[in-house]
């Protein structure tokens, strides 16, 4: 089951996505989204103002390390929980 | 024998239609596409005359392609493909190395710079879009284009104001004659229907209230337009050697400058430009039946130009057919000469000069045959195209049947 934030993460990819990708979860791979990385890169800078932290990432080695939506969604959650 | 350089595909976009053949078709009618602005928010703007594309065709670019691109990168692609595909031309691994991409653009992404503008300063935004700098850069067209083809020979963006499409096309024939590249999908591009840009030529009162009025007497200034014009050149070997239909040949180019005022023409500026331009064709002036002006509709740019075209032509400047087809597709900056190029080639294949639009009034100092209104049948041997730009940066291409 996916939780709030990845509930919250994955509707805003939807947003982006080609119309009929409704079955993005946790798992999806990134590469298979048909976003362009910096379009999803500007999806997490989105969360910046919500939950109030601030996100320090050079998108080009950020993108190398993850693989699919749960891991974007980890991690936004260590930024948060960094915060906290 | 130096390489010869010739044209196997065409590819349009502009308020005339969403295809090079649609927009030859109505230019050949004198059907002008000058209108009421509709597409954009206008704000305190006063001239609400312009030219756009009311709706684009159904372009089948990729969504992930399409998020960074502002629109003249857009027009550009959908112009190029219409061309590579009329040309036959399959890009693969045998060849992607030998073709390349020479955009023109005149202004760049001011769509996406607008756009971030009012977002901060006026909606209170902390940030830019993430696309802001790869879509707002005037090298974008020109790699957004090789990247939608898969061209990995020489591929870069050339500028020179409302020459930069012949300057584009100039550099593209350079690439193929000196060995660089088999073929080059090259043209130009602008989309100037933004608030900010009609803010600025507004500023210099040189916009035309009702239409664009080339060498008219009553004439009153420019139209701005938006569109793409994209050509496939091929050395001649490269071309024969696939079989490929060729439509025409660049026979020469002709480059000036005026070195004298950024935006006041010169006589001499022009003159030199297409003196060179035969020069480099081999042609004499008697050879040419059609020449594409620039003929913005602007006072002084249409008397300058009749001068000019007098002085190199000789008596032979009354038996040419003049027009300028932004009578019909208004001034689209960066795209003009890719769009006039359109005009010659198709000049060129049906025997039809296409007229000069809106066309009222004899002006004395505009005395040469400006095809008014209605188009003429002629043989259509040689053509010339006139580009003009703020600067003093002067582009003439000359086409020739082949």
């Amino acid at each position: 089951m996916a939780d709030q934030l990845a509930t919250e993460i994955i509707e805003k990819i939807k947003e982006h996505a080609e119309s009929g990708d409704d079955e993005i979860t946790v798992n999806t791979e990134l590469t298979a989204l048909g976003i362009h990385s910096l379009e999803l890169t500007e999806i997490i800078f989105d969360l910046e103002e919500k939950y109030g932290i601030e996100i320090e990432m050079n998108t080009v080695e950020a993108w190398s390390n993850l693989k699919n939506v749960g891991d974007m969604v980890a991690a936004v959650r260590a930024l948060i929980d960094k915060k906290a | 024998m130096r390489t010869r350089v010739v044209i196997t595909g065409i590819g349009g976009i502009c308020g005339l239609g969403t295809n090079a053949a649609d927009i030859w078709t109505e230019m050949r009618a004198g059907r002008s596409a000058i209108g009421p602005i509709s597409n954009l928010a206008l704000h305190d703007i006063k001239v609400r005359t312009g030219c756009e594309i009311k709706q684009l065709p159904d372009h089948g670019i990729e969504r992930k392609q399409l998020v960074a691109m502002d629109r003249f990168s857009l027009l550009a692609v959908i112009a190029a493909r219409e061309a590579l595909q009329q040309s036959g031309l399959d890009i693969t691994d045998a060849n992607t190395h030998r073709a390349g991409s020479i955009v023109g653009v005149g202004i760049c992404g001011w769509e996406t710079v607008e756009e971030n503008y009012r977002s901060i300063l006026i909606d209170g935004k902390n940030r830019a879009g993430i696309f802001t700098v790869p879509k707002v850069m005037p090298g974008a067209a020109a790699g957004q284009v090789s990247m939608n083809l898969g061209l990995r020979g020489p591929v870069y963006g050339v500028t020179s104001a409302c020459a930069s499409s012949n300057h584009a096309i100039a550099a593209a024939v350079d690439q193929i004659r000196l060995g660089r590249a088999d073929v080059m999908v090259t043209g130009g591009t602008d989309a100037p229907m933004v608030w900010g840009i009609l803010k600025g030529w507004e500023a210099l009162r040189v916009l035309s209230p009702d239409t664009c009025r080339p060498f008219s007497a009553d004439r009153q200034g420019l139209v701005l337009g938006e569109g793409a014009g994209m050509v496939v050149l091929e050395s001649f070997e490269h071309a024969k050697a696939r079989g490929a239909t060729i439509l025409g040949e660049i026979a020469g180019v002709g480059l000036s400058g005026d070195a004298s005022d950024i935006v006041a023409p010169t006589i001499e500026g022009p003159e030199n430009a297409m003196r060179a331009c035969l020069a480099d064709a081999g042609l004499n002036a008697e050879d040419v039946d059609y020449l594409n002006a620039h003929g913005t509709g602007t006072k002084a740019n249409d008397q300058i130009e009749t001068v000019a075209i007098k002085r190199v032509f000789g008596d032979h400047a009354y038996n040419l057919s003049v027009s300028s087809t932004k009578s019909m597709h208004a001034h689209c900056l960066g795209a003009s000469g890719a769009l006039e190029m359109i005009a010659c080639i198709n000049a060129i294949c049906e025997s039809v000069v296409p007229p000069t639009a809106n066309f009222r009034e004899p002006d004395p100092d505009c005395d040469l045959d400006v095809t008014p209104n209605v188009a003429r049948e002629r043989k259509v041997r040689a053509a010339l195209s006139n580009a003009f730009a703020f600067g003093g940066t002067n582009a003439v291409l000359a086409f020739k049947a082949f």
